[in-house]
């Protein structure tokens, strides 16, 4: 019986800990893509790598109370195709980023655009111009 | 004299080509290769990749109810249950997306749907075809027939061969069923028999034809297309490994603060 109980405790903790596992890519129904917030503040860590880059910026928010940020984009194989490096981002330099911010109103979300020290712009999401529906031959739409 | 050393160059060439091509080369094998030289990355400009293979509902809006899909019902149940991980509806704490959850292979035709390159490297006896994610590759036999009966793997069993001078066609068997067929959660059988159509359509534009015939699923063959633009901005810049380390460290910063608590 206390095996059985233990055994439940450990299905159970397990159960908690898989959606680290599952939650590797693509964030829209966590995330309010329909609108950003803007976060101005500081670089403190810029992480370049898989599944995802992830942005830490220090902020303050409306209250004058210190505030970290992490928001995500497509991991660099994506990115580098968009212009971005490793480089792109670093440690303290002072951003503005817009950011689609987690619905529970978490600091976090998946990042649209940042701003540089020196006003250079960079989209990360969604890439500027791409249509949303490819456009099939004319020889297979009909099938 | 002039001519001996000129004679003699031309067959160290010759007998160095041998060499390198092999014995299995015949004229005909070589005479209508198609040229599918360079990095193909999905052509954006007509919309990228899309989440599904159908080609009525590119965007996955109408999943499970496609009118280019003929399901077997249980296949249509099974693509209803799923959790996919983007598109419309997705879920991202809680898909059921395998090459999510386990870092599995995305398979083909999935692997088309992902913004990455892919490489042909074509030699006479096969095609190897390099992709950008995992990295994986697959073989591609030329001149060669399928097992009689194939272990079923990941990538199955590919064979192939040219056609008009412009086109390869792959065939596939052996698939295990593990796999989804897009990110829409769409499922096949190890009867899935996949045919592959790559055609070089013009020098920068590579047409991706698919019929998809798996009669354990579908009830008939069906069709899909993605078209891949030539890119010169370099091959595997990065390595785009799927790790479950990486994927935690993920979560625990952006995704499981977004989370929302139960009953807010």
């Amino acid at each position: 019986m206390r095996r059985s109980k233990l055994l439940a405790v450990a299905i159970g903790t397990a159960l908690m800990a898989a959606p680290g596992v599952v939650l590797a890519h693509h964030g829209a129904n966590l995330y309010d893509m329909t609108k950003t917030v803007k976060v101005t503040g500081t670089i403190a860590k810029f992480y370049w790598g898989n599944p995802h880059n992830e942005v830490t910026i220090d902020a303050t928010d409306e209250k004058g109370a210190a505030v970290q940020w992490v928001a995500y984009t497509e991991p660099p194989l994506v990115m580098l195709e968009r212009g971005w490096t490793r480089k792109s981002l670093n440690f303290g330099d002072k951003v503005t980023a817009y950011i689609f911010q987690a619905r529970n109103g978490s600091p976090v979300g998946t990042l649209n655009r940042i701003v540089l020290p020196d006003g250079k712009e960079l989209t990360a999401y969604p890439m500027p111009g791409a249509p949303a529906v490819p456009n099939p031959p004319a020889n297979l739409r009909s099938q | 004299m002039r001519h001996i050393f000129a004679a003699s160059s031309i067959a160290l060439v010759a007998a160095a080509i041998a060499l390198v091509v092999g014995p299995a080369v015949s004229a005909q094998n070589t005479a209508r290769v198609a040229d599918l030289s360079g990095d193909w990355l999905p052509d954006r400009s007509r919309g990228g990749m899309g989440q599904s293979l159908s080609l009525s509902d590119i965007g996955g809006r109408k999943r499970g109810n496609e009118d280019d899909i003929p399901y077997q019902p249980w296949a249509r149940a099974k693509t209803l249950s799923e959790k996919t991980s983007t598109g419309p509806d997705p879920h991202f704490e809680a898909t059921t997306d395998p090459q999510v959850i386990y870092c599995e292979p995305p398979g083909v035709p999935h692997i088309y749907l992902w913004p990455i390159k892919t490489r042909f490297i074509q030699t006479p006896q096969a095609v190897y075809i390099l992709y950008e994610i995992g990295p994986f590759f697959r073989v591609v036999w030329l001149n060669e027939k399928h097992p009689d009966d194939p272990d079923p793997q990941w990538w199955g069993h590919s064979i192939g061969h040219y056609e008009n001078g412009d086109t390869l066609v792959v065939d596939t068997i052996g698939f295990n069923d593990k796999t989804w067929l897009d990110q829409m959660g769409h499922p096949h059988t190890e009867k899935l028999h996949l045919i592959e159509r790559f055609k070089r359509a013009n020098k920068t534009q590579l047409e991706v034809d698919m019929t998809i015939d798996d009669p354990g699923a579908y009830t008939k063959p069906w069709f899909s297309h993605r078209n891949l633009v030539l890119s010169d901005s370099g091959f595997l810049r990065y390595q785009q490994i799927c790790s479950v380390r990486e994927n935690q460290q993920f979560f625990d910063n952006v995704g499981k603060p977004a989370v929302p608590t139960p009953g807010k």
